[in-house]
């Protein structure tokens, strides 16, 4: 294996030494150090692979090895792979992990309510964004959460509910690929992604990446956590989704799989505290709210 | 015996005979005093669009702490009832204000009926569903009414926020029968998606179907 990756230690470390001093400085409002135990078990495991077809079915098939012990797969779990050779986003487009990204799945059992649980592809979208900006890119979420800059794709992710066939127990996989030092991509992905070196010009270590954004991670579903079993309002979360968003203000194109059938033209107004996609509808005029699907920016 | 099995279909043709219209009572949903904005006699309109995204005809508004809440009709028909003395007063959640009747094409006559028949299952969530791939693919190469489906198997995947759970199905076993969404719409909690035929019952249900078809102009 040529990469290191993060250890369990290593993250408690930065996080104490890094991240939380970070955020104290930053949510002054917040309970800093309950939201990291809220968050701690994010990185508590990590399997490091050299190469997968795809980390999500390797995540299931933890779950699933763990259930015929009559074990858990403990929740917070991270798997990272240095690349992967059958690796697919959403509706089975192909997704391209060679060597030089971070290619990772994060395991989480769900324990959240379901106002809660449908933010947690937002706080991945959050984390990754957060990671992106601290190397000095000023990367933005186009709504989900795709992370992009200067109009190029960065950073992909990817959830799954799973349920384990053998124990019934429920999971949230959240699948994330970063594109760092990979520099080459295929032509039809020529002129929608990049990745951190392109943009720069140099190189980054996969090891700080992988850990800041564990540390992300914590802190993001730690809060989204700490929110949700204090029944309290999940807009201090969704307030620094929206801060890193750039879909507001927009003309999109949106549809439920936007590249293969766009349903309409729509101008965005808003990001509601549940996550929804304010619209408005530039034929009829009209205002929808969406809870899924995928949105295209119109060239401005 | 089921409660399938007890309806009695020329009792629920001859209802439909005598009186082809859905009758769709509005409610308050909040407290608030009430402004009408239609008349008994009135023809409104449901909500339009591609995707349902037009709103219907304004019925009434409810003004709560200087906050006012328009209500839409959702059915196309006649206002068939307005309960006028409330009218600038003040209402209770829940309290009916009106009526709209609608009135039945063919294909709601037959949809009604095997509502009674079918076994439906119900959206978990508000949320966009897609049949789970395997489904899809049997759908494909064999049609809908050929696809067979029993407690536990995958049928769905439910997209909310970008992501996908799997949505397993609980019922009776039997046919894909009806179809009650499209890819790419959102479904409210509790609408349903599917009306799932036992195999004995599909006689009767094509017997229903035949005859409604005829019968009906």
């Amino acid at each position: 294996m040529g990469v290191i990756f993060p250890t369990p230690e290593s993250l408690e470390t930065y996080i104490h030494r890094e991240e939380c001093p970070r955020r104290l400085l930053a949510a002054t409002d917040l309970p800093v150090a309950d939201i990291f135990r809220y968050g701690g078990m994010v990185g508590s495991r990590i399997h490091a692979y050299t190469s997968l077809p795809r980390c999500m079915d390797q995540a299931r098939e933890l779950i699933k090895q763990q259930s015929g012990l009559h074990q858990s797969l403990p929740s917070g779990t991270m798997l990272f792979a240095e690349s992967l050779s059958g690796s697919k986003g959403r509706f089975r487009r192909p997704w391209y992990a060679p060597d030089g990204g971070l290619w990772c799945v994060l395991t989480l059992f769900n324990q959240w309510s379901p106002q809660a649980a449908r933010l947690l592809s937002l706080a991945a979208g959050v984390a990754v964004c957060e990671t992106v900006r601290g190397l000095g890119l000023p990367a933005q979420i186009k709504w989900v959460n795709d992370i992009c800059h200067n109009g190029l794709k960065l950073a992909g992710l990817l959830a799954e509910t799973h349920v384990c066939p053998l124990s019934g127990e429920e999971y949230i996989l959240l699948g994330i690929g970063l594109n760092v030092n990979n520099n080459a991509f295929p032509p039809e992905l020529q002129n929608i992604a990049t990745s951190l070196a392109k943009q720069t010009g140099h190189e980054f270590s996969i090891f700080d990446i992988g850990q800041d954004l564990l540390a992300k991670l914590a802190w993001n579903i730690g809060l989204l956590t700490w929110l949700d079993e204090n029944d309290t309002s999940l807009s201090p979360f969704m307030d620094r989704y929206r801060d890193l968003c750039d879909s507001v203000g927009r003309t999109v194109c949106f549809g439920f799989d936007v590249q293969e059938s766009p349903q309409y033209e729509a101008f965005v107004t808003g990001i509601n505290d549940d996550g929804g996609l304010v619209l408005r509808h530039v034929q009829d005029d009209v205002e929808l709210v969406e809870h899924g699907g995928e949105i295209i920016y119109a060239a401005k | 015996m089921s409660q399938h099995d007890t309806v009695n279909y020329e009792a629920v043709l001859s209802k439909f005979r005598e009186d082809p219209f859905t009758y769709v009572d509005i409610h308050a949903m909040h407290t608030g005093q009430i402004r009408f904005h239609v008349h008994e006699g009135d023809q409104v309109e449901g909500l339009t669009g591609d995707f349902r995204h037009i709103k219907g005809t304004l019925l009434c508004e409810l003004t709560r702490e200087r906050n006012q809440k328009p209500i839409h009709c959702t059915t196309k028909g006649e206002v068939s009832f307005v309960n006028k003395d409330l009218d600038g007063k003040f209402v209770q959640a829940g309290e009916k204000i009106m009526t709209i009747r609608h009135p039945l094409k063919k294909r709601e006559i037959i949809e009604q009926i095997l509502r009674k028949v079918l076994v439906p299952f119900a959206a978990p969530e508000k949320a966009k569903y897609y049949f789970a791939m395997d489904i899809q693919s049997r759908i494909e190469k064999f049609g809908q009414r050929s696809v067979s489906v029993k407690a536990g198997d995958e049928l769905f995947t439910m997209s909310l926020m970008k992501r996908d759970t799997p949505v397993f199905y609980a019922g009776e076993s039997g046919l894909i029968h009806s179809v009650y969404f499209k890819q790419g719409q959102s479904m409210e909690q509790g609408e349903p998606l599917v009306g799932i035929c036992p195999p004995e019952k599909i006689a009767v249900v094509e017997k229903v179907i035949t005859r409604v078809k005829a019968e009906w102009e």
